[in-house]
C-alpha cells in the first residue's frame, strides 16, 4: 500500500515544488522503512472530495441519511433524541473507526466500509447489501462536504497517517478466530491491567467502569461490552476479528473517550490485548442481517435427580455462554444445562415507551426435579450500573400464560401484559446491590442483592394486579458481579392459586421476560422486553434407552443368520440337484 | 489394470473433481441458461458416459447400480435446488432406489450378476466382507436405536396469517373510515414527479415534499426501530419479535395493499389484529394512541415515497394502472 504514495491520485499542478520534493522524500522513505515491520509510517494528505460525485451524492444523503444525521449533518436529523448513541455529527470531522492516528481525518476507503458494514449495535444500518458502490461512494464524498471545522482538500495542514496494524500473529480464521494459545491471551491479560483498561471497561469486561463518560458533544456514553462483540461499532460484521481490537486500540475512537494506545503499546502487545478481549466474547451463531446472535427459542429445563443445587457458584450450573455447537464443551460441563441467548428490545408498543434498552439479551438455564417438584431458572444479563435510587430499583421478571389448560394449540395471551381473556402470570424480582457505588474500582468478590419478589396477573396493560394467593415464587440465590446480574428464580411445579401458572413436564409452554434498568428511572411498562419463547421440562431418560438397543441389535443378528442359514441351504440344494437354478436365455 | 478398478476411479475421482472445480462455475449467483446447476448435472452424467465408452470400460452391473443410486443420491441431495425437505428425499430416495433395482434385475443375466457378490459375502466366500456385514450392520442398527429413542426436542412451528381480511369500517380517533372507499387525504399528486426530489431542502417548494418530510420525520422518530432505517424490516428491535417485522421494500407487503389497508393496520396494531391472526405476539403498536390521524396518512405517504411502490387502488377513480 506504500506505493501508492509516490503517485498520490490528488496529486495536482498546484501543490508547489517544495511541497511536492518533501512529499517525494517522504514516500522514499516510507518505501525504504517498509522492510522493517511496524515503522512503515508515513503521512499525507486525505483523500480529497470527489467533485463530480457531489450532485448523486447528495441525492443518497438526503433520500436516506438526512432522517438521523441531519440537513446540515450535525447529527441532529428527526431521530437522533430517541437514539442512545446518537447518530453521528460530521460538522467537526470526527470519525470513530479509521486506520488513521487519533484525531486524524479518516481515509476514504474507512468511511466507505463504515457505510457499507453500519455499526453493530447502533441505529446505522449496513448499506452495502441495499446500495450500489457508486452510491455509497458518492454520498461519502458528499459527507466529506459536511465537515466544516475540517478539510479534506487542505493539502497543507491537513495530513494523515496511515497505520501499521501487523499481521494476525496466530493466523486464525473467521467466523470464530479460534485456536489463539492460552499463554498469549494471558499475556493480554496482563497488558490490559498494566494499562488500566478496567477503569472504562470493568473488570471482565462488560464495560461495567465509568458511569460519567461524556462524548466531545457533551453526550452520555458508554464504554464497549467485550464480552458482546456483535456489538462493537468497528467490527465491520466480522465480529470475533481481532484485528478490530487492533484498530481501535491502535486509532483510538476520537471523540470518545477511548485513547490510542500507539506508543504506549507495541503492536505486537496490541494483537496480544485483542486476543484477551476476543477470548471473553462467547462464540455464538450470529445473524448476519440483524448483528445478534440467533435466539435460543426453546429454553431446555434439565432434568435433575434428588434436589436441584440453588447456587448459582454450584458446578451443576457452570455452563459457558459459548455455544456447544461451535466449541466443544469440556466433560464436566456437558451435562450442565445450556444458556439460552434470549433477545431483548425496548418496549415501545404503549404507554411510556423505552427507546433506549440498556440491557439487549438475557441468558437463561434451567434445572427441574420430578422428586423435589420444583423448577428453577437462572437469569443472567449484563447491567453496566446498578441503581442507586430505592425508589428505582433494577428487576427482571418471566411472564407465564396464567391459564396454560386453557390455552388451545398455539394460542397465547399478548405478550405484554396479556390481555383480557388470557392472563398472565408474572414473577418478578426487584433488587437493589448492597453497598454499591457506580464509581467504585472493580470488585472481584461482586455485590450482594437485596432481592424482594412480586407476583401479578396481567390481563392487558391497564389491568395488572397482584395475587390474592400468591404461588410462592423464591429468589434462592442473586449476585451482582463485574457488570453481570444473576439471579435465581424457584417454583413449585403445582401451586394451588387461581392464576398460577401449573407447569407440566415434557409439554411447550409459552414463557417471555421484561428486564428494568432502575439507573435510567425504569418502571412499569417502561422496560425491555422479549417476545414468547417456549420452554420445555426435560424428561429424564429413559431406561429403554439403555436395553433396547441390544435386543434390536440381537434380533437383527438372528435375521443374519437366518439369511445366511437359507443362502447356504439354496446352494446346498442346487448343488445336489433338489432344486433348479433359472434358466438363463440362450 | 482392472477395469473395474478404472471405473470405479472415473466415477469417484471425476465426481470429487466436478464437484470441487466445476460446479461452483455452474452456480453463479446470476442464473443462465448454461451456467445453472441441471447443465452441470448433465455434463457430468455425459462424462461418466463418454469415458466409460472411451474407455470401453464394462464395470460389472453391481457396481453399475451402485453408481445410479449414487447420481441420484448425488442429485437430490446436492444438485436438486432450492434443496427439499428430508422427508421428501427419503420419498424421493425410495422411489429412485426402486428404479435402480428396476435396472440392475432387467433380466436374468444382470440380475444374477447382482446378487453373485451378496451372495458370496453372506456365504462367507468373501470371508472379510462377511465378517464386516455380520458385525458392523448389528452395530450399526443398535446405534440407530438408541438415536431414535434419545429424546430430543425442537421448538414447535407456528403458522399465522400474514395479510388478515380486513374489517369493512375502522373508528380511528372518533372517526369512522370505510376501508374501501378511504383515500389517504395527503395524496394529492402523482408520486412519481417526485421521485428526485429532496426532503427538507423542497418541503418549503411544494406541498407534496411537505408532507413526505413529515411523514419521514414521523417515521424516524418511532417506526424505525422495527422496521428499520431501510424500510425492509430489519431495525435495531426486529430481531426480537416474532413476527418479524413487515419488510416494505418486499413486493408482497404494502405494494400489493391498499393505503385504507395500512390505515386500518397502524392505527390499530398488533392488539387491533383479528382472532385469525393468533398467536397475539405482534408487537405494533396500536398507533392511534401515539399519533394523530394526519400523521398516520403522512407515514404511510412517505413509505411510498421512500420504496416507490404504488397503493393498490381499486375501482376507476384514482387509478394509475
Amino acid at each position: 500500500m506504500n506505493f501508492r504514495l509516490l503517485k498520490p491520485k490528488h496529486m495536482g499542478m498546484t501543490m508547489t515544488n517544495n511541497n511536492y520534493i518533501k512529499r517525494l522524500i517522504l514516500s522514499f522513505l516510507a518505501v525504504a522503512l517498509f522492510a522493517v515491520p511496524g515503522a512503515a509510517l508515513a503521512e499525507q494528505a486525505p483523500d480529497a472530495i470527489k467533485k463530480d460525485l457531489l450532485e448523486e451524492g447528495k441525492k443518497v444523503y438526503f433520500k436516506r441519511c438526512v432522517w438521523c444525521h441531519g440537513v446540515e449533518g450535525g447529527g441532529d436529523g428527526p431521530s437522533a433524541d430517541r437514539l442512545f448513541t446518537r447518530p453521528r455529527n460530521f460538522i467537526q470531522g470526527t470519525f470513530k473507526i479509521r486506520t488513521t492516528d487519533s484525531g486524524e481525518l479518516p481515509m476514504e476507503a474507512d468511511l466507505i466500509k463504515t457505510v457499507k458494514n453500519g455499526l453493530p449495535g447502533s441505529a446505522m444500518p449496513a448499506w452495502g447489501e441495499f446500495l450500489s458502490n457508486d452510491e455509497i461512494v458518492a454520498a461519502v464524498n458528499f459527507v466529506k462536504t459536511l465537515v466544516q471545522d475540517r478539510d479534506f482538500n487542505d493539502t497543507e495542514d491537513e495530513e494523515v497517517t496511515i497505520q501499521d496494524f501487523g499481521t494476525n500473529p496466530w493466523g486464525t480464521k473467521g467466523p470464530y478466530h479460534l485456536g489463539v494459545p492460552q499463554a498469549d491471551i494471558d499475556v493480554g491479560k496482563e497488558i490490559f491491567m498494566k494499562n488500566k483498561c478496567f477503569e472504562c471497561h470493568g473488570g471482565e469486561g462488560r464495560g461495567d467502569g465509568n458511569p460519567t463518560m461524556k462524548d466531545d458533544w457533551g453526550f452520555p456514553i458508554v464504554a464497549a461490552d467485550w464480552q458482546q462483540c456483535w456489538n462493537f461499532r468497528g467490527s465491520r460484521r466480522n465480529h470475533y476479528d481481532p484485528f478490530n481490537v487492533v484498530r481501535t486500540i491502535s486509532t483510538g475512537l476520537n471523540g470518545t473517550p477511548m485513547p490510542n494506545f500507539k506508543d504506549q503499546i507495541n503492536v505486537e502487545d496490541r494483537w496480544k490485548i485483542a486476543a484477551f478481549v476476543n477470548s471473553l466474547c462467547p462464540r455464538k451463531n450470529i445473524d448476519r442481517l440483524t448483528n445478534k446472535p440467533v435466539p435460543d427459542f426453546l429454553i431446555q429445563s434439565v432434568y435433575t435427580e434428588g434436589n436441584v443445587v440453588g447456587k448459582i457458584d454450584d458446578p451443576s450450573w457452570a455452563s459457558p455462554d459459548t455455544d456447544y455447537r461451535i466449541v466443544d464443551l469440556s466433560e464436566e460441563q456437558a451435562e450442565n444445562p445450556l444458556k439460552h441467548y434470549i433477545a431483548m428490545a425496548g418496549q415501545i408498543t404503549r404507554g411510556k415507551r423505552n427507546f433506549d434498552p440498556k440491557t439487549d439479551n438475557l441468558w437463561i438455564s434451567s434445572r427441574w426435579s420430578a422428586e423435589e417438584g420444583a423448577i428453577y431458572y437462572l437469569v443472567e444479563y449484563h447491567q453496566r450500573f446498578m441503581s442507586d435510587d430505592p425508589e428505582f430499583p433494577d428487576a427482571v421478571a418471566i411472564q407465564w400464560p396464567a391459564k396454560l389448560q386453557d390455552l388451545f394449540g398455539a394460542e397465547k395471551p399478548y405478550f405484554i401484559f396479556g390481555d383480557s381473556k388470557k392472563p398472565v402470570d408474572i414473577w418478578k424480582a426487584s433488587f437493589m446491590a448492597k453497598d454499591y457505588s457506580a464509581t467504585a474500582a472493580p470488585n472481584e468478590k461482586g455485590y450482594q442483592l437485596d432481592v424482594s419478589v412480586t407476583e401479578t396477573v396481567g390481563n392487558g396493560f391497564d389491568a395488572i394486579a397482584d395475587k390474592e394467593s400468591e404461588g410462592k415464587v423464591e429468589v434462592v440465590d442473586s449476585i451482582y458481579h463485574q457488570g453481570r446480574v444473576k439471579v435465581m428464580f424457584k417454583r413449585s411445579l403445582k401451586t394451588e392459586g387461581e392464576f398460577d401458572v401449573q407447569i407440566p413436564s415434557e409439554q411447550f409452554i409459552p414463557v417471555a421476560f421484561m428486564q428494568w434498568s432502575g439507573r435510567d428511572k425504569e418502571h412499569d411498562e417502561h422496560m425491555a422486553i422479549s417476545t414468547w419463547y417456549y420452554t420445555i421440562l426435560k424428561p429424564a431418560l429413559p431406561a429403554s434407552l439403555y436395553y433396547m438397543p441390544p435386543i434390536i441389535a440381537a434380533i437383527f443378528i438372528c435375521f443374519q443368520g437366518w439369511l445366511v442359514w437359507m443362502t447356504k441351504r439354496t446352494r446346498k440344494m442346487y448343488d445336489e440337484g433338489k432344486a433348479r437354478r433359472d434358466e438363463l436365455p440362450k | 489394470m482392472n477395469k473395474t478398478l478404472v471405473s470405479f476411479l472415473v466415477f469417484v475421482v471425476g465426481l470429487a473433481v466436478f464437484h470441487n472445480a466445476i460446479f461452483p462455475i455452474f452456480t453463479p449467483k446470476e442464473v443462465g441458461w448454461i451456467l445453472n446447476r441441471y447443465v452441470y448435472f448433465l455434463l457430468f452424467v455425459a462424462y461418466l458416459l463418454i469415458t466409460h465408452f472411451m474407455l470401453r470400460l464394462k464395470p460389472p452391473i453391481s457396481m453399475m447400480g451402485l453408481f445410479v443410486w449414487s447420481l441420484g443420491f448425488y442429485f437430490y441431495k446436492v444438485v436438486l435446488y432450492p434443496p427439499i425437505p428430508w422427508t421428501l428425499f427419503i420419498t424421493y430416495m425410495v422411489m429412485w432406489s426402486i428404479g435402480t433395482f428396476l435396472y440392475v434385475s432387467q433380466d436374468p443375466e444382470t440380475f444374477r450378476e447382482f446378487r453373485k457378490p451378496i451372495v458370496k459375502a453372506i456365504v462367507g466366500e468373501y470371508k472379510l466382507a462377511q465378517i464386516v456385514l455380520l458385525t458392523f450392520l448389528p452395530l450399526l442398527v443398535g446405534w440407530a436405536t438408541y438415536q431414535s429413542i434419545y429424546p430430543s426436542y425442537q421448538e414447535p412451528v407456528e403458522l399465522r396469517t400474514v395479510h388478515p381480511a380486513p374489517p369493512a369500517t375502522t373508528k380511528v380517533h372518533g372517526k369512522t373510515y370505510p376501508l374501501e372507499s378511504t383515500n389517504n387525504p395527503f395524496r394529492i399528486d402523482e408520486q412519481d414527479n417526485y421521485k428526485d426530489s429532496f426532503p427538507f431542502l423542497d418541503a418549503d417548494k411544494n406541498e407534496y415534499m411537505k408532507y413526505v418530510t413529515e411523514g419521514g420525520t414521523i417515521y424516524f422518530q418511532n417506526c424505525h426501530y422495527c422496521h428499520g432505517d431501510q424500510l425492509n424490516g430489519l431495525g435495531m428491535f426486529s430481531h426480537v419479535f416474532n413476527p418479524t417485522p413487515a419488510n416494505f421494500i418486499d413486493p408482497g407487503t404494502i405494494a400489493m395493499l391498499q393505503e385504507a389497508f395500512l390505515f386500518w393496520r397502524v392505527s390499530k396494531g398488533g392488539p387491533g389484529l383479528p382472532n385469525e391472526s393468533t398467536p397475539w405476539s405482534s408487537a405494533m403498536p396500536p398507533w392511534e394512541e401515539h399519533l394523530k390521524t394526519e400523521e398516520i396518512w403522512k407515514v404511510i405517504l412517505f413509505e411510498y415515497w421512500y420504496t416507490g411502490w404504488h397503493p393498490r387502488t381499486f375501482g376507476t377513480e384514482g387509478s394509475d394502472g
